[in-house]
C-alpha cells in the first residue's frame, strides 16, 4: 500500500483562533491509482495536498508513506521524500522563471545530488516524453502556459517517483491546452504511475478511476 | 559538486540585477582598495625608513649639549658647552670610537640669482661623508685644506638644489648664504621623505659655519662613529669620562650632554609611521564593515523577493542546508568580486595616479581574499538563514 492515512486531524492556529480544516480523515491508495480528490473551496483540498505531499504534518493521526510513518521523520527526511518519491504538480506551474526548461527538471536530480552529465541525459529524456525536446534551452518565462506545465511534468517525473501530485494542473490553462495535459496524466497512469489529481472540474474527475469528495474537511464520499 | 552550482546560480543572480549588484559590490570594492592602499603605503615607507637606516649603520652615536633626561631633575638648558676639542678628544682617546664628526647647525636663507630658500646650514667636518655614508652624487665633499682655510665652499642637499637651480647642475656655482658669497663644490643625494627633511639642508666647513657665519665657537652636535655595534657601553663609558672632565662637571651634577644612538631615533619614526599606518587602516576597515553591510541588505532583500523560489525549490526536495548554502555562496561571491575589483583598483589607482611603481605585496593580497569571504560569509549569514527556515507553504502562496 502506496499511502494509508488514518484518523488525520489538521487544525491551523492563528492567534487565538483555532481552524480546523481536517477532520478525522483516513483512506489508502494503492500502487497505480488514478485518483481524483474533489470539493468546494474550504472544503480541505489543499490541506489535503499538503499534508500528502509531505509539506505539512497532521496535527493527530497517522500518515505513512511507502510504509514510513511522516510524523516520525524530521525535516531532511521529509525533504528526501519530496525529492525522491513524489512528484509536484501545481495550478501556477511554479517553474524557476529565469533558467531553461532544461535546468528546472534538472532542479530536482542536483538535490539528489546526481552528477552533471548523467543529470542532463536524464533530463533531457524526461524533456522528450513530454514532447519538449525542442524548447529545452528557453527560459521558462519564454514558454507558452502549456509549455511550462509540461515541463513542470518532466520535473515531476525526473527522480521517478512513486507518486504524482497534481493541484488543479489545468486551472491556468484554456481548455483546449487543459485536454493535452489530461492526455499526458492518462498516459503516465497507464505507463504505471500512481497519480493523485485536485480538481473542481468533473470531467476531468471522470476521467480517473477513483472520486474522493470532500465537504468541510470530511471525506463525503470515496469511490 | 554542488558548490559549483552554486556558484553558477550566484553568478546568474547577479546578473539578473545589474545595478543593484554594482552598487552592492561598490562598497566591497572601496572598503578593500581602501585598506589594501593603506596598507602599500606603509610598507612603501617603512621600506624607505629602513633603507635609510641601512645606510647609516647602527653604530653610530648622537652627541647632543642640553639637560639629561633619564638622570633626575632638568637644570637650565647649557647648550654652549660642546666643543670641537670634545671632538677631537673623543676620537683620539676612546679605544672604541673610530670617527667623531662635529656639526654645527644653524638657519639661513641660500639665494641663486632671484631665487631664495630658506633652509638649514649645517657646519661639519670632511669626515661625515663617511661616518654617514652620504656621498655627492655631483662634485665632492670639501677637504681638510678647505676646513683650515675656512673655505667658502658649499655642498648642496636635494630639495635646496631643487628650489635654486630646478634640474641644471650647480657645481662652480656661486651662491649667496646668509648674504655671504660661497661656491657649490657637491650635491648631494635625496634621501626620500622623513620628517626631519634631510633633504633640505646646505653643508659648509665646520670653521666657515662657527667663525663666518654665526660668529660661535661651539657645537650643536656630535657623531661618534662606533667600532662596531657591540661596543655601545663602552663608547658611552669613554663619552662620558671625556665630556664630563672637559666640562668639570663635579660628581654630583647630571651629565650637559644627551647621547642616542642614530638608529633608535629612526626606529622611533619607524614605529610612530606603523602606528599612524595602523590606526588608518582601522579606519579603512570601518569602511570595509559599512561594504560587509550593504551585502548583508541586499541579501535580506533577495531572500525576500525570492521568496517563492526558495518554496519552490524546497517542495522539490531541497533541504534547509540547501537554501542556506545557495544564499551563502551567493553573498561570498559578492563579495570575492569585489575584492577582486578593489584590489584592481587599488593596484591601479598606485601605478597611475600615484607613480609608486608595481610594488604588490602578495600576502596582503591573500589577506584581502580571506577577509572578502569573510565578510561576504558573515554578512550574508543571518540572510540564508532566514532563507533556510521559511514555511514552504507559505513561500510557495508568496506573491
Amino acid at each position: 500500500m502506496l499511502i494509508e492515512m488514518n484518523n488525520v486531524f489538521k487544525t491551523y492556529v492563528l492567534g487565538e483562533v483555532k481552524v480546523p480544516a481536517l477532520h478525522a480523515i483516513s483512506l489508502n491508495i494503492e500502487d497505480n491509482e488514478y485518483v481524483a480528490i474533489m470539493g468546494p473551496s474550504g472544503s480541505g483540498k489543499s490541506t489535503l495536498m499538503n499534508i500528502m505531499g509531505c509539506l505539512d504534518t497532521p496535527t493527530t493521526g497517522t500518515y505513512y508513506i511507502g510504509r514510513k510513518n511522516v510524523g516520525s521523520l524530521n525535516d531532511n527526511q521529509l525533504s528526501d521524500i519530496r525529492n525522491t518519491k513524489i512528484g509536484f504538480v501545481f495550478q501556477t506551474f511554479n517553474l524557476l522563471p529565469r533558467s531553461t526548461a532544461l535546468h528546472n527538471v534538472e532542479l530536482p536530480l542536483i538535490y539528489s545530488g546526481m552528477p552533471s552529465f548523467k543529470r542532463k541525459q536524464l533530463a533531457m529524456d524526461v524533456l522528450e516524453r513530454v514532447g519538449l525536446k525542442d524548447r529545452m534551452m528557453h527560459k521558462s518565462n519564454e514558454l507558452s502556459g502549456g509549455e511550462r506545465q509540461r515541463v513542470a511534468i518532466a520535473r515531476a517525473l525526473a527522480n521517478k517517483p512513486s507518486l504524482i501530485l497534481a493541484d488543479e494542473p489545468t486551472g491556468n490553462l484554456d481548455s483546449k491546452t487543459g485536454e493535452e495535459i489530461i492526455d499526458i496524466m492518462q498516459r503516465l497512469y497507464e505507463q504505471g504511475n500512481t497519480i493523485i489529481l485536485v480538481t473542481h472540474e468533473e470531467y476531468i474527475a471522470k476521467q480517473t478511476n477513483r472520486i474522493i469528495r470532500l465537504r468541510d474537511g470530511i471525506i463525503e464520499s470515496d469511490a | 559538486m554542488i558548490i559549483l552550482e552554486n556558484i553558477q546560480m550566484a553568478l546568474q543572480s547577479l546578473k539578473t540585477n545589474p545595478l543593484r549588484s554594482v552598487l552592492t559590490l561598490t562598497g566591497i570594492a572601496v572598503g578593500i582598495g581602501a585598506v589594501l592602499y593603506v596598507v602599500i603605503l606603509g610598507e612603501i615607507t617603512q621600506q624607505r625608513i629602513n633603507e635609510r637606516l641601512e645606510s647609516l649603520g647602527s653604530n653610530v652615536l648622537l652627541i647632543r649639549p642640553g639637560y639629561s633626561r633619564i638622570r633626575g631633575v632638568r637644570t637650565a638648558a647649557r647648550v654652549i658647552n660642546l666643543k670641537l676639542d670634545d671632538a677631537k678628544e673623543i676620537k683620539t682617546a676612546s679605544d672604541v670610537i673610530t670617527f667623531a664628526v662635529p656639526r654645527y647647525t644653524g638657519q639661513g636663507v641660500a639665494e641663486f640669482k632671484d631665487q631664495n630658500w630658506s633652509t638649514r646650514i649645517t657646519g661639519t667636518t670632511p669626515e661625515y661623508e663617511t661616518v654617514n655614508n652620504d656621498h655627492p652624487i655631483e662634485g665632492r665633499f670639501f677637504s681638510e685644506d678647505e676646513l683650515n682655510s675656512k673655505a667658502r665652499v658649499c655642498l648642496l642637499g636635494a630639495t635646496v638644489h631643487e628650489e635654486l637651480f630646478g634640474n641644471l647642475s650647480p657645481i662652480g656655482e656661486s651662491i649667496l648664504i646668509n648674504s655671504k658669497r660661497f661656491t657649490v663644490i657637491g650635491l648631494l643625494g635625496s634621501k626620500g621623505e622623513s620628517w626631519h627633511n634631510p633633504d633640505n639642508q646646505v653643508f659648509i666647513p665646520l670653521t666657515t659655519a662657527q667663525e663666518r657665519l654665526y660668529g660661535v665657537d661651539y657645537l650643536t652636535s656630535i657623531l661618534a662613529q662606533m667600532r662596531s655595534a657591540d661596543d655601545y657601553d663602552e663608547s658611552l663609558f669613554d663619552i662620558e669620562t671625556i665630556l664630563r672632565r672637559n666640562h668639570r662637571l663635579r660628581s654630583d651634577e647630571v651629565n650637559d650632554f644627551r647621547v642616542r644612538r642614530q638608529d633608535l631615533y629612526l626606529s622611533t619614526v619607524r614605529e610612530t609611521n606603523l602606528e599612524i599606518a595602523n590606526f588608518i587602516i582601522i579606519i579603512a576597515l570601518v569602511s570595509l564593515i559599512v561594504g560587509g553591510i550593504g551585502v548583508a541588505n541586499v541579501m535580506l532583500v533577495t531572500v525576500t523577493e525570492r521568496t517563492r523560489e526558495i518554496g519552490i525549490r524546497r517542495a522539490i526536495g531541497a533541504k534547509k542546508f540547501h537554501i542556506l548554502t545557495q544564499f551563502l555562496v551567493e553573498a561570498v561571491i559578492l563579495g570575492i568580486i569585489g575584492g577582486i575589483l578593489g584590489i584592481v583598483g587599488c593596484l591601479g589607482f598606485n601605478y597611475f595616479f600615484t607613480g609608486n611603481g608595481l610594488s604588490i605585496p602578495l600576502n596582503w593580497v591573500g589577506y584581502s581574499f580571506i577577509i572578502c569571504s569573510g565578510i561576504g560569509s558573515i554578512a550574508g549569514l543571518y540572510p540564508a538563514i532566514q532563507a533556510a527556515n521559511k514555511n514552504v507553504i507559505d513561500a510557495l502562496r508568496y506573491e
